[in-house]
């Protein structure tokens, strides 16, 4: 088997993380102690941020951001939207999903609907709580705006792939008097967010958010491997550093990592 | 099965395109290209799925004559007549349809990207106004950063420049590039977790 150019690291590194993951995972299974992770205040807000809109009788917003299927940030929205749905079936309250992406439609039409059968409230469930409005990304943006000038919803949840829309409808969120939480991996989104939403979401948190919520072993399981990565990946760079200042000359492990 | 079979055929699909990723192997890459084609395929599909969906929420709205129905009258109206002049006349091509997009969308959109110069005033406001030592810091690093920016800044103090490259190279390079392998690693484990089959949140199963 002859590997793809400059592709010999990345696939060992892959290959160790998945090995590491399913170990990790397995050992979860088996019911071995698998360590706690740390509190991330802004998944522990969302129960919060119902709870409020279901007191002032206000929908909730969520949002998945504009990425498509392909997008790990959507992917990861797709639990979190999950569990505000159930949340909200179970209070009551309405959510609002709005989608940019017409793939995205289908499946988060789905993860609501079953949210409600899940609490047994699929008499409740309306098909206008998730809704399509626009592939095109300012056009969505300002479908958003009218939705909650509108509608006004007592909390704005944008957990996703946002790009130069996040702003936008962070602003008109915080216009509203709305709580919100937002998430996003999108480094050049992140400081609106830290801005303009009361929690923010950096990057990772996001990614761990359903292992978070659920508290289910084996997907914490996942995340200690994801801790593992990261810790060598810090040790890649200490490396990097101490080579690139005191033997500048050296190329033998930036020629390593780029094979 | 329901949930199964939609797991198991991600699974396959995924393991081909990451074969064909990391390998040469040809065979695996004939069979990526065709997924990808079926991916496409299927996006497409989806766009009439959403434009149901938008059809449904704005007739209802319509037909109830529910507060801003006018709105959804002209949304419908344009979204359909861009549809028929498309399909009738063509969309890349035809200079009509050229210049309906140029003179509504395109101005329209730009409005609305416009917007983000005043919504970024108004959240750097309420950001700097928060009385914390990261918010004091934020402030100085932006304003600092702004200055060096701007010509006023190097006839200010020659040196405005070169402290705001210095913070955008080092230290701000420095969060973005945490964040990035933070988000990396998580894009990689929320994957591996799908493709086996530990994630269903996309199923519609509890989190």
């Amino acid at each position: 088997m002859v590997f793809a150019k400059d592709m010999i690291a990345t696939f060992w590194f892959v290959l160790a993380f998945s090995i590491a993951s399913l170990t990790v995972i397995s050992r979860a299974r088996a019911g071995k102690n698998i360590p706690q992770i740390s509190r991330v205040p802004g998944l522990d807000a969302l129960d919060e941020a119902i709870g409020r809109a279901t007191e002032m009788g206000r929908p909730v917003h969520f949002s998945p951001g504009i990425g498509d299927l392909s997008n790990a940030q959507t992917l990861a929205a797709f639990p979190l939207i999950g569990h505000v749905a159930t949340q909200c079936a179970r209070y009551d309250t309405q959510i609002i999903v709005t989608n940019r992406t017409p793939t995205v439609q289908p499946v988060t039409e789905e993860v609501v609907r079953q949210a409600y059968v899940a609490e047994g409230k699929l008499d409740r469930y309306s098909p206008d709580s998730v809704r399509f409005y626009s592939s095109e990304q300012f056009a969505y943006a300002s479908a958003c705006v009218g939705m909650m000038l509108r509608e006004r919803p007592a909390a704005n949840i944008m957990i996703g792939g946002f790009w130069a829309e996040s702003l936008i409808i962070a602003e008109t969120g915080s216009q509203i008097g709305a709580i919100q939480i937002a998430g996003t991996a999108n480094t050049h989104q992140i400081p609106f967010f830290v801005a303009a939403c009361d929690y923010c979401l950096l990057g990772e948190e996001m990614f761990a958010a359903s292992a978070y919520l659920s508290k289910n072993p084996i997907l914490m399981g996942a995340l200690v491997a994801q801790d593992w990565a990261k810790m060598a990946m810090a040790l890649v760079i200490a490396a990097g550093a101490l080579v690139a200042t005191f033997a500048p000359k050296a190329t033998w492990l930036s020629d390593l990592l780029k094979k | 099965m329901r949930r199964e079979g939609p797991i198991i055929l991600a699974g396959m699909a995924g393991l081909v395109s990451i074969i064909s990723c990391f390998f040469g192997a040809p065979g695996f890459k004939v069979v990526k290209d065709e997924l990808d084609q079926w991916f496409l395929i299927a996006t497409n599909f989806m766009v009439l799925v959403g434009l149901i969906n938008l059809t449904m929420i704005h007739w209802k709205r319509v037909s109830q004559k529910r507060a801003g129905w006018g709105y959804s009258v002209a949304l419908l109206v344009a979204a359909y007549f861009f549809i028929v002049h498309g399909l009738v006349r063509g969309s890349v091509g035809d200079v009509q349809y050229k210049w309906m997009y140029n003179t509504f969308f395109a101005p329209m959109s730009g409005t609305m990207f416009s917007l983000l110069a005043f919504y970024i005033a108004s959240a750097a406001y309420r950001a700097f106004r928060i009385r914390t030592a990261e918010a004091t810091l934020l402030l100085v690093s932006a304003v600092l950063v702004m200055i060096g920016r701007v010509p006023i800044g190097s006839a200010i103090w020659d040196k405005f420049p070169s402290i705001a490259s210095w913070i955008m190279d080092y230290p701000n390079n420095a969060g973005i590039r945490g964040i990035q392998l933070g988000a990396t690693v998580g894009g990689m484990a929320t994957a591996l977790r799908i493709l086996t089959g530990i994630e269903r949140g996309h199923l519609g199963s509890d989190v």
